[in-house]
């Protein structure tokens, strides 16, 4: 475990059912003040990956082994009661689209200020007006008012700027981000990660689900790259955009608009990423992989270091360098 | 819209759907074979339906009800003094007026009809929670399989059988009557098995879905204590659409259960609608008619008032003010 971490998650393994291995020995940290990505495709595991660590998954999911370290108690062992206390104090989430992920009947105010009260944080007007100034922190004008709307009567980018108010307002030192910007228009995006990044640079930690390596170069420090539900790839954001080395972090990259600067032609990667339940023998991305080579791809890939702070769970990269 | 003028042009609807249905309800009656003056002479002896009875009494009975009469003056007439709340006397209950039957009859089934939606919401909405919170557990499935016997069972049955065991074996209630609370018991119980059964899949399936919502996990990941993230956020949003089920569900029982009533002689409106059809009794079928639609409406329309002081969206559609952006 590094003692520098924020959160350190070691060998996460979360099951859905009987067999099926949504998350497969995932590791990483997250330092305070930095932002990582997790990036991949959908199914990949990088949101169900969150959720374990939150404690949020739905009944038919298990978590099987694994540690998730944070402020030195492990997540994972600490028992819901616990985890209760860190969820939405310590650790906050935001979601996807905020139409969802808040509640169409309560009022903005009810909902910003009911964790200040749970978490024994302040009394209610107190926590009113906590809520006020988080609300005018994220950009939302005249959040006197505001603050006794529902969520429906906010356009897209408001709403999406009240999700996270309402992350923040209990200070946490941890935010998780699933997919934020994706549910947006683009005008919205840039504001919503300018955000984000605000809060980083005051501190907070930050984890950023995304399957938009566009989004995730725009202020993270360190990407891990998910694929099938295990980490294919893990290097500082940039040393990944300038010099991907897995073949699906290629393939990603070759895939989306605009990285990183460079003119790239889009090349999507073929074929679809596999059902979990017959993930392909060995390395999972073999059937999709342009450089594949049987039978070794079909071994099981170690993550083998290949840098500093760089990692890659395929054996081509040491024939590369 | 402002609701002033909401409710106006509902109102306005409302009268114009009540004129369809006394049309339609006073033309299909009259197409209907026999009348009250016949069945008077079948009953009483003086002849058999296809027989003709002494001239003098024939024109007699026509006379009194008005056969001599066009049929659209007929109505004309019935609804001239339908919208004064006039309806005229009854045929088969000759020295009362319909109003007067509905005014005494309608707060007898009313009551009963409150008291079973009530206690049947009281049954239902922990059942149903219950249940979902348990989904596809053997909990769920006994207490899905109880509800669906509920549901299966006739009242008339259950009001029987309730008498069987309540009166006659154990002698603790009246089998029937209508004295005193004691007497309210049994219909409530009888009348409330079936709503509750209906309403409790309809809370179970809707707690579900509303358990499903990215919310609820987003108020859990808040650190929201399990049973406060139940009842705020997921109770509340799922017992929203259970008005719109229970609303029609209290207006049915209102306008009179025809079976309970009979089996426990109650004085509602179910037994002199009934009796009012066996004796084609026409002032009092068209009068019950159009207070059982005038009460549906009616529950429609309150329904629709709850609803949007329960969901804001519903309340404030049309009234939505954006950020100005």
């Amino acid at each position: 475990m590094n003692d520098e971490a924020l959160l350190s998650v070691r060998d996460l393994r979360t099951t859905f059912g009987s067999s099926l291995t949504a998350v497969d020995g995932v590791s990483f940290d997250v330092r305070r003040g930095q932002a990582l990505a997790i990036v991949g495709e959908s199914g990949s595991g990088k949101s169900v990956t969150m959720r374990s660590v939150m404690g949020i998954l739905p009944r038919t999911a298990r978590i099987t082994g694994g540690q998730a370290y944070f402020g030195g108690r492990d997540l994972l062992a600490i028992g819901d009661k616990e985890l209760r206390k860190i969820r939405g104090r310590e650790i906050a989430m935001v979601f996807q689209s905020a139409m969802e992920a808040m509640n169409p009947t309560l009022t903005l105010e009810r909902q910003l200020t009911e964790h200040l009260i749970w978490h024994g944080l302040c009394n209610k007007a107190e926590a009113r007006k906590r809520a006020v100034r988080a609300l005018g922190d994220v950009g939302i004008p005249d959040p006197e008012k505001r603050i006794r709307t529902y969520p429906f009567q906010l356009s897209g980018g408001m709403r999406q700027r009240a999700m996270i108010a309402m992350a923040m307002v209990t200070e946490p030192d941890l935010l998780i981000a699933d997919e934020p910007t994706t549910a947006v228009d683009v005008t919205v995006q840039r504001q919503i990660l300018d955000l984000l990044k605000g809060l980083k640079d005051r501190g907070t930690g930050v984890i950023m689900i995304t399957h938009d390596l566009g989004v995730a170069r725009y202020f993270c420090d360190d990407a891990v790259v998910m694929y099938a539900g295990r980490v294919v790839e893990r290097a500082p954001m940039a040393s990944l955009l300038d010099d991907p080395r897995h073949p699906y972090t290629v393939g990603l990259l070759g895939s989306s608009v605009e990285v990183g600067g460079r003119e790239l032609a889009l090349r999507p990667i073929p074929g679809s990423p596999p059902d979990l339940s017959r993930r392909p023998v060995g390395c999972a991305f073999h059937p999709r992989c342009p450089r594949a080579e049987l039978p070794r791809c079909q071994t099981e890939q170690e993550i083998l270091t290949i840098g500093p702070d760089r990692d890659a769970a395929c054996w081509k990269v040491t024939v590369d360098a | 819209m402002g609701l002033a003028v909401y409710i106006g042009k509902r109102l306005v609807r409302l009268v114009l759907s009540l004129i369809a249905v006394s049309i339609l309800t006073f033309t299909l009656l009259q197409l209907a074979p026999g009348n009250f003056a016949d069945l008077q002479r079948v009953n009483s002896g003086a002849t058999n339906f296809g027989g003709v009875g002494t001239e003098s009494m024939v024109g007699e009975l026509e006379t009194r009800y008005g056969a001599d009469v066009p049929v659209w003056k007929q109505y004309l007439i019935f609804m001239k003094g339908a919208v004064v709340w006039d309806f005229g006397p009854s045929y088969k209950y000759a020295s009362r007026n319909v109003q007067d039957i509905i005014a005494e009859a309608f707060p007898v089934s009313a009551t009963l009809a409150l008291l079973a939606v009530l206690l049947a919401l009281l049954i239902a909405v922990p059942v149903g929670v219950f249940a979902a919170l348990r989904q596809n557990s053997k909990t769920d499935h006994g207490t899905m399989f109880v509800v669906t016997l509920g549901h299966a069972l006739p009242s008339y049955l259950s009001a029987a059988f309730m008498i069987l065991l309540f009166s006659a074996t154990l002698k603790l209630l009246p089998s029937g009557g209508w004295n005193g609370p004691k007497d309210l018991i049994l219909p409530v119980l009888a009348l409330s098995l079936g709503p509750a059964a209906v309403l409790a899949r309809y809370v179970r399936s809707s707690m579900l879905e509303t358990l499903r919502e990215e919310y609820v996990t987003a108020a859990i990941a808040k650190g929201g204590p399990r049973r406060t993230v139940i009842v705020r956020h997921a109770l509340r949003n799922s017992l929203i659409p259970l008005v719109t089920v229970a609303g029609p569900l209290l207006a049915a029982l209102m306008t009179g259960t025809v079976f309970v009533e009979a089996l426990l002689r109650i004085p509602g409106l179910g037994l002199y609608f009934a009796n009012a059809a066996a004796s084609r009794d026409m002032p009092l079928l068209m009068g019950t008619a159009l207070f059982f639609a005038l009460i549906l409406m009616v529950t429609n329309l309150a329904v629709d008032l709850i609803y949007r002081f329960l969901d804001p969206r519903i309340r404030t559609v049309g009234g939505v003010s954006d950020d100005g952006h």
